[in-house]
C-alpha cells in the first residue's frame, strides 16, 4: 500500500493517507518535526527528529510503529538533529546536527557508529544516492558536500586523503533548502535549491556545476521527474515551477530561463514535494497545512488532504506493508511476526563508544522485517547476521 | 675482304668487255641523283620582344616588377643573393596585393621559401623572416595543415644543425616564429627542439660575444617552455564564471581528451637542459661583478635564462602535483626518492648551488638604472626559489637571505628608481604575493611574524585602485579561510599574533570597500565574496566569527549614512552593479546578530527610489531567512518591515491622466508587491498574536506622522492580515486608528466612481477597492471602530461650524462641500457592501447625526 505521510512543525502528529484511495490511516501523535526530519526506516517504522526549544542542548528522535499512534521509542542525541535519512533496508539512520556534524547510527543496536564534522554551520538536508554509496549533505552556509560512505569509515584513508569529502560545492550563497538526486548512483545529477533563489544542477561524476536556474521566489523544495526531463521546484510564493533539464528552451519566458511552466492554485508557500513511485503523482505540502496531490501529466489537483492549521514541512510517499493481508494468507508466518512485530529497536546512542566492540549481541534487538528481503541486503552487520541465524534455528526447532 | 680487293682489280682487264664495269671506290658516297628533291629544312630561332607575352599576363597576378608568382619563386633559388632578396620582396608585394594567390598556392610557396631558411646570406634570411612574420603567417592563421608546418620544420632542423653560427641562431628564431603562431607545433617537435637548444647552450662561450643572437634564441626557449603545463596560480578566483548554457544536460557530449602529449620525453630533455641553463647563467656572473654597469644585452640574456629556469622548475612541480593527485594521496613531499618520475632527483643539487648566488650585486653601488636591473634579476631568482622551495632543503642562511629580501620588498625598503618603477614593482609583487601564505605557514615563528608584519603593512598602504589588491585579497583569503583544495587552515588562528593580523585584515576590508566606492566593481565583488566566505566558514563562536559580527558597524557606511543634519548619504551599495548588491545582501545573513544600526542604514537604502525592486525583495527575503535561524531580533525585523511600508515613497499621480504616468503606475504596483511580501513574511513567523501586538505598537508609532494614503493603506493591510475576528486591537489603538481612518476614508472617497451606471475606468474601481477593503475588514471586526469613525466623520463636518464665523472665504466653503460629498459617497459605498450594511444598521444613531450636521451645514449660510 502506497501511503503519503506528512508531518508539521506544530504538534499535529504524523498524518498518513492512502495515496490511491485517499483514505486517512492512523494518525501518529505528538510529533513536531524539523524540516527533512521525517523518515520511514526500512518500511518498518517511522522516525522523526523533533524541534526543541533552543534552550535544551540535546535533540530528540522519536519512533512510531505502523500499528500504534503513540510514540514508542525516544532517543536523545547529543545535539538537536535537523535532517534525518535512513537507507532503503533500514539498517542505518543518518542525522545532521545543528553544529554541522553528521551522525551515523546502526538501527538494530542503536549504536552511534560514527560522528564526523561535516559543515561549518547546521546541516539542513541529507540524502543518499540511489545506490546508497554516497551521502550528500547541504548546510546553512550554502555548502553542499558529497561523502563516500566507504571513505567515511576508513579512518586511515581519511587521514591520508586531502579532503574527507568527495566534493564540496560552495556556489550557493545562502542556506540550502532541499536537494534531490537522479538515477545512476555516482554518475547521477543532483538538483539543489537554496534561499538565494536559485536551483543548481550538479554532476556527481564530474563534480561540477552544470546549470544554475534563477527563480522568481525562494525555492523550498525540489522533486525530480523520474525521466529526468524536468524538475519541480516548490516556491515560497505558492507556485510549483517546472524547470527543464533535458530540453532546449528559449530564453524568452515569463518566469525566466529554463522555467517552462508552473503548477499553481494560489495557495501559500510550498514547503515540501515528493513523487509517488509511479512518477505520475506529485505530492506537495504547503504552509497552510494542506497536502495536495497533483497529476504531473495533466497539471491538475487530484486530491487535497488536511493535516493541521500550521504549516506542513515533510511529506513522504512510502510503501507500507500490509499486515492484515499477511495474517489471513500465511498463518504460520503471521503468528510469528505478530509476536515480534511491535518490537522496535532500542534508542539511538548518544556518543561513539569505541570500547563496546566486544559487547555480545544478546542486548541487541533485531529489526523485524515483514518480508525476508533484508537477507540479501548488501551490508549486514555481524550482530544482525548472528541473531538471525539463531532465530532461524529456533524456528526450525519449533517446526520439528 | 681486304685481300680479295687487289686480286679482283687485277683480273678484270683480262676478260672480255661485255659489261662496262663501273669502278667504285669503297667508302665513297654516291652523289645524289640529279632529280632528287631537296628535303632539307632550315630554320632560325625567332626572339620575340617582351610585349607579346605581356598581353598573356593581363589576367595574372604580378608583382610591382611585373613578375608572376612562378617566376618569383624560381628566382628565390637564384645564385645571386640580391636577386633572391628581390624575389622575396616581390612575393611580399604580390601576396599583399592578391591574398587569394597565397591561399591557392600556399603549399608551393612554403615549399620554395623553406629552402631559404638556411640561406647563406644574412639579408635574405632576414627578409624571409619578415615575410613570414608579417605576411604569410598572419594570413594563413586560420587554415594551416600540419603538413605545412612539417614542411618548414625539416628545413628549420636542418638550419639548427648548420655549421654557420648565424644560420643556426636564425633557425631558432624561425622556430620561435612558428611556435608563436601555432603553439601546438612545439609539442610535436619538443624533444628534437630541446635537444638543439641544449646543444647550442652547451657551446654558449662561442656566442657570448654575440649576445643579441643568443637572446633571440632564448626568447624562443622561454616561449616554448611557457607552453608547458604548470600549476597556474590565478590571482582571480574562479567564482562568478558563467556556466555554459547548453540546452540539454543529458545530451551526448563530444569530448576530446586535452592531455594529448606524452611528457616523459620532454621531461628527460628538460632534465638535461636545466643544468646547462644554470651553467650558462653562472657564466654571466663573472661578467657582472667586475663591471661597473651591466649592458642591456647581457641583462636580457640573464633575465631570459632565469625565466627559462623558472618555467622548467614550474613544470617539474606540476608533474609532482599531478603525480600526487593521480593517486589521491599526499605523499610526504620531502622524501624525494618516493617519487621516481618527473626527474627531481638530480635537479636540487645544482639548483641549490645556483641559488647560492642569490643577492646579486650586493655591494655595488652603481647608478639607479642598474640597480633596477639587479632588482629584477633578484626577484626572478626569488621566484625560482619560492617555486622550488617545496622540494629543496635550503640552508638556513640562504633562507634568511631570501626571506629578508621578501620582507624588504613587501615593506617597500627596496624600491625602483626609474620612473616606470612603480608599475614594475607592482607587477613583481603580484607575482610574489601568491607565495606568501605557504611561506608564512612553513617558516619559523620569528620570520612568520616579520613576514606577516610586512604583509599587513603593505596591504594597508596599498591604494584602493591598485591592481595589487586582487593579489592581496586572494592571499588573505588563503590565510583566513580553510583552503578549497585541502580543507584545512593554513594558519593557526589560536596564536594571538596571527589572530591580530587576521583581525587587522578583516577590519580593513569594509574600509577598503567604502573607499573604493563604485569605481572598481570587479574588485568590490572580490571583497564582498571574501566577506561572504568569511561569514560562511568562520568557525562558530570563534574570534573570527566575532570579528565578522563586529564588522557590521563599519559596514553600515557601505549602505548609507545618516548625517547630523538629517540628510542621508548613500554609500557605494547603491551604485554598484546588481551582482555585487546581491552578494552584499547575502553577507547580512551570516551576522550572528544583526545590529539595528545596520538595519537602519539598510532601510534608508530600501527607501531610496534608485534601488531596484528586485534587490529590495532580496533584502526582505534574506532578512526573513536570517530571522528564521535566529540571527535577527523579532522586534527589529518587524520595525524594519513596518518602516518600509510606512515610508516607501509611492509617487502620487492619478492613474487615468497621462501616458507618461505609466512609470508611476508601476511604482504603485511595486508598493503593492512589497506589502504582499511583507505580509507573507509576517504570516510565516509563527505566533500571530504576539506578532500582532508588536506590529500594532510599531504602526501606532508611525500613524501620528500622517503617512500618505498609500502607506497608510499598506499598514492597515498588515494589521488586517494578522488580526482575527473579533479584533485584537486594544481600546487605545482603536481610538488612534479611528482618527486616521476617518481622514483616510475621506481621502479615499475621491477614488469612488461618481456614478454607478456610468461606464468607469476599471482601474479606478480596483484602486478604490484596494484602499477601502482593509477598512471594511476592520469595521467588520470591530463595531466600536466603525462607531468612532462615523462619529469623527460627522464632527469633521460639524467642527467647521464653529470656525465658520471667522472664516468666510469661498475656499473654505468649497472645501467643506467637497468634504460633505466625500462622506456621502463613502456612506453609499459602504452601503453597497453586504457585510458592512449589516454593521451599519447597528449605528443608525451616528448616521442620523451626520445627516443632521450636513443639513445644518447646508442650510446655515
Amino acid at each position: 500500500m502506497e501511503v503519503v505521510i506528512a508531518s508539521s512543525p506544530v504538534d499535529a502528529g504524523i498524518g498518513c493517507w492512502d495515496l490511491h484511495s485517499g483514505a486517512e490511516q492512523l494518525r501518529y501523535r505528538s510529533c513536531t518535526s524539523t524540516p527533512h526530519g521525517l523518515a520511514c526506516v526500512g518500511q518498518r517504522f517511522l522516525a522523526s527528529s523533533q524541534l526543541r526549544d533552543s534552550s535544551s542542548s540535546s535533540g530528540s528522535i522519536l519512533y512510531w510503529s505502523w500499528s500504534k499512534p503513540q510514540v514508542e521509542v525516544k532517543s536523545f542525541p547529543a545535539e538537536p538533529i535537523h535532517p534525518l535519512v535512513s537507507n532503503s533496508d533500514g539498517m542505518y539512520i543518518i542525522g545532521g546536527g545543528s553544529s554541522g556534524a553528521i551522525y551515523f547510527w546502526e538501527v538494530a543496536s542503536g549504536r552511534l557508529l560514527k560522528r564526523w564534522h561535516a559543515h561549518y554551520r547546521a546541516v539542513t538536508c541529507l540524502f543518499l544516492s540511489d545506490d546508497e554509496s554516497l551521502l550528500v549533505s547541504g548546510a546553512e552556509d550554502g555548502c553542499i558536500r558529497v561523502w563516500s560512505l566507504f571513505m567515511v569509515f576508513d579512518d586511515i584513508g581519511m587521514e591520508m586523503a586531502k579532503n574527507p569529502y568527495e566534493y564540496s560545492f560552495s556556489e550557493h550563497t545562502l542556506r540550502v533548502t532541499d536537494m534531490v538526486s537522479g538515477y545512476g548512483g555516482c554518475n547521477a545529477i543532483i538538483v539543489s535549491a537554496s534561499e538565494d533563489r536559485t536551483c543548481k544542477v550538479w554532476s556527481l561524476s564530474r563534480g561540477k556545476l552544470l546549470r544554475s536556474i534563477d527563480f522568481p521566489s525562494i525555492i523550498e523544495a525540489v522533486a525530480l521527474d523520474p525521466g529526468e526531463h524536468v524538475f519541480y521546484a516548490g516556491a515560497r510564493d505558492g507556485k510549483i515551477y517546472i524547470a527543464s533539464i533535458n530540453a532546449e528552451t528559449t530564453s524568452s519566458n515569463s518566469y525566466g530561463k529554463h522555467i517552462i511552466g508552473t503548477l499553481s492554485d494560489n495557495s501559500k508557500g510550498v514547503t515540501c514535494l515528493a513523487f509517488s513511485k509511479d512518477g505520475i503523482l506529485l505530492v506537495s505540502g504547503s504552509e497552510d497545512g494542506t497536502i495536495r496531490v497533483w497529476d504531473a501529466k495533466t497539471h491538475n489537483i487530484v486530491r487535497i488532504y488536511r493535516l493541521a492549521k500550521g504549516p506542513v514541512n515533510n511529506v513522504l510517499v512510502v510503501r507500507r506493508p500490509l499486515y492484515s493481508n499477511r495474517q489471513t494468507s500465511e498463518n504460520s508466518h503471521s503468528s510469528f511476526s505478530r509476536r515480534h512485530a511491535p518490537l522496535l529497536p532500542p534508542p539511538l546512542g548518544k556518543y561513539v563508544n569505541s570500547t563496546d566492540e566486544n559487547v555480545d549481541s544478546g542486548a541487541v534487538s533485531v529489526p523485524q522485517t515483514p518480508s525476508s528481503d533484508i537477507m540479501d541486503a548488501p551490508y549486514l552487520s555481524y550482530h544482525v547476521l548472528t541473531k538471525q541465524i539463531s532465530e532461524l534455528q529456533v524456528f526450525f526447532i519449533f517446526l520439528s | 675482304m681486304a685481300r680479295s680487293k687487289p686480286s679482283s682489280s687485277k683480273k678484270q682487264p683480262k676478260r672480255g668487255v661485255d659489261f662496262k664495269k663501273i669502278k667504285r671506290k669503297i667508302g665513297r658516297k654516291l652523289p645524289p641523283p640529279k632529280n632528287a628533291t631537296n628535303t632539307e629544312i632550315k630554320s632560325k630561332a625567332i626572339i620575340l620582344p617582351e610585349q607579346s607575352v605581356a598581353s598573356e599576363r593581363a589576367g595574372l597576378a604580378v608583382s610591382k616588377k611585373g613578375l608572376t608568382l612562378k617566376e618569383l619563386l624560381q628566382q628565390t633559388s637564384h645564385h645571386n643573393a640580391k636577386v633572391r632578396r628581390d624575389a622575396l620582396t616581390g612575393i611580399r608585394d604580390l601576396v599583399l596585393k592578391y591574398p587569394a594567390e597565397l591561399t591557392l598556392h600556399k603549399l608551393a610557396i612554403i615549399e620554395k621559401l623553406r629552402e631559404r631558411i638556411s640561406d647563406e646570406d644574412k639579408v635574405v634570411r632576414e627578409t624571409l623572416y619578415q615575410l613570414l612574420k608579417l605576411v604569410i603567417f598572419p594570413a594563413l592563421k586560420k587554415d594551416v595543415p600540419g603538413s605545412l608546418i612539417s614542411l618548414m620544420m625539416a628545413y628549420i632542423f636542418n638550419g639548427m644543425t648548420h655549421l654557420a653560427t648565424d644560420i643556426r641562431l636564425m633557425a631558432f628564431k624561425f622556430f620561435d616564429l612558428v611556435v608563436q603562431h601555432y603553439p601546438s607545433s612545439f609539442f610535436m617537435y619538443a624533444e628534437k627542439v630541446l635537444q638543439n637548444y641544449e646543444d647550442i647552450l652547451r657551446k654558449n662561450h662561442i656566442y657570448l660575444q654575440d649576445r643579441s643572437k643568443l637572446k633571440n634564441a632564448l626568447v624562443g626557449l622561454v616561449r616554448c617552455l611557457s607552453l608547458l603545463p604548470c600549476n597556474r596560480r590565478t590571482v582571480d578566483p574562479s567564482y562568478g564564471k558563467n556556466t555554459e548554457t547548453q540546452g540539454s544536460l543529458h545530451a551526448y557530449e563530444l569530448e576530446v581528451p586535452k592531455e594529448h602529449t606524452d611528457f616523459s620525453s620532454i621531461i628527460k630533455r628538460l632534465e638535461d637542459i636545466l643544468p646547462i641553463l644554470v651553467n650558462c647563467f653562472q657564466d654571466f656572473i663573472p661578467l657582472v661583478h667586475p663591471m661597473s654597469s651591466l649592458d642591456a644585452q647581457s641583462f636580457d640574456c640573464m633575465l631570459y635564462l632565469l625565466r627559462s629556469i623558472d618555467l622548467s622548475v614550474k613544470f617539474f612541480l606540476y608533474g609532482i602535483d599531478k603525480h600526487q593527485t593521480d593517486f589521491g594521496v599526499t605523499k610526504p613531499t620531502y622524501n624525494e626518492k618516493d617519487m621516481p618520475v618527473w626527474g627531481e632527483i638530480a635537479t636540487p643539487v645544482f639548483l641549490r648551488k645556483f641559488l647560492e648566488v642569490f643577492p646579486l650585486n650586493q655591494l655595488h653601488n652603481t647608478s639607479g638604472k642598474d640597480e633596477d636591473k639587479f632588482f629584477i634579476l633578484n626577484i626572478e631568482i626569488t621566484e625560482i626559489f619560492l617555486h622550488s622551495n617545496e622540494w629543496i632543503f635550503t640552508s638556513a642562511i640562504l633562507m634568511e637571505r631570501f626571506l629578508e629580501f621578501i620582507e624588504n620588498l613587501l615593506s617597500g625598503k627596496i624600491r625602483f628608481n626609474s620612473r616606470s618603477g612603480k608599475a614594475l614593482q607592482e607587477k613583481h609583487l603580484t607575482s610574489l604575493l601568491p607565495f606568501i601564505p605557504r611561506l608564512v605557514s612553513l617558516v619559523a615563528n620569528t620570520w612568520k611574524s616579520r613576514l606577516l608584519q610586512a604583509f599587513t603593512m603593505a596591504f594597508k598602504d596599498c591604494k584602493p585602485e591598485s591592481t595589487l589588491n586582487l593579489a592581496f585579497l586572494s592571499a588573505i583569503e588563503e590565510m583566513l579561510l580553510p583552503s578549497k583544495r585541502q580543507g584545512i587552515l593554513l594558519l593557526d588562528a589560536s596564536e594571538p599574533e596571527i589572530l591580530d593580523h587576521q583581525i587587522t585584515w578583516i577590519r580593513e576590508l569594509p574600509v577598503l570597500l567604502v573607499r573604493l566606492g563604485d569605481t572598481l566593481s570587479s574588485l568590490s565583488k572580490v571583497i564582498l565574496h571574501l566577506l561572504l566566505r568569511l561569514g560562511q566558514y568562520a568557525p562558530m563562536n570563534s574570534s573570527l566569527a566575532w570579528e565578522y559580527d563586529i564588522m557590521q558597524h563599519t559596514l553600515g557606511e557601505f549602505y548609507s549614512m545618516c548625517l547630523d543634519d538629517g540628510s542621508i548619504l548613500y554609500g557605494p551599495f547603491m551604485k554598484l552593479p546588481k551582482d555585487c548588491q546581491e552578494l552584499s545582501v547575502c553577507c547580512l545573513y551570516y551576522f550572528s546578530s544583526l545590529d539595528s544600526l545596520l538595519l537602519r542604514s539598510l532601510v534608508y537604502c530600501c527607501l531610496c527610489d534608485n534601488l531596484e525592486p528586485s534587490v529590495l525583495f532580496r533584502i526582505i527575503d534574506v532578512l526573513h531567512s536570517a530571522y528564521k535561524i535566529g540571527h535577527l531580533q523579532l522586534v527589529d525585523l518587524i520595525s524594519f518591515f513596518v518602516t518600509l511600508v510606512a515610508r516607501w515613497k509611492v509617487l502620487p499621480g492619478r492613474l487615468y491622466t497621462h501616458v507618461e504616468n505609466a512609470k508611476k503606475i508601476s511604482n504603485r504596483e511595486t508598493f503593492k508587491a512589497i506589502t504582499g511580501a511583507v505580509c507573507s513574511c509576517l504570516r510565516q513567523m509563527g505566533d500571530d498574536a504576539l506578532i500582532f501586538q508588536i506590529v500594532q505598537r510599531v504602526i501606532l508609532d508611525e500613524i501620528p506622522l500622517n503617512p500618505p494614503i498609500d502607506n497608510l493603506c499598506g499598514m492597515l493591510r498588515l494589521l488586517v492580515i494578522l488580526d482575527s475576528r473579533p479584533t485584537k486591537l486594544s481600546e487605545q489603538s482603536i481610538i488612534i486608528l479611528s482618527n486616521s481612518i476617518s481622514e483616510y476614508l475621506i481621502d479615499a472617497a475621491s477614488y469612488i466612481p461618481e456614478n454607478g451606471d456610468e461606464v468607469t475606468d476599471s482601474n479606478q474601481i480596483s484602486i478604490c477597492q484596494y484602499y477601502l477593503v482593509p477598512c471594511f475588514f476592520l469595521f467588520d471586526r470591530s463595531d466600536k471602530l466603525l462607531n468612532l469613525v462615523l462619529d469623527l466623520m460627522g464632527s469633521s463636518i460639524g467642527e467647521d461650524n464653529s470656525s465658520l464665523a471667522c472664516n468666510h472665504d469661498t475656499q473654505h466653503t468649497l472645501d467643506l462641500s467637497s468634504r460633505i460629498v466625500a462622506v456621502v459617497s463613502i456612506l453609499l459605498y459602504m452601503h453597497q457592501d453586504i457585510k458592512i450594511r449589516r454593521r451599519l444598521s447597528s449605528c443608525k444613531g451616528e448616521i442620523t447625526r451626520i445627516l443632521q450636521k450636513m443639513r445644518l451645514q447646508v442650510y446655515t449660510p
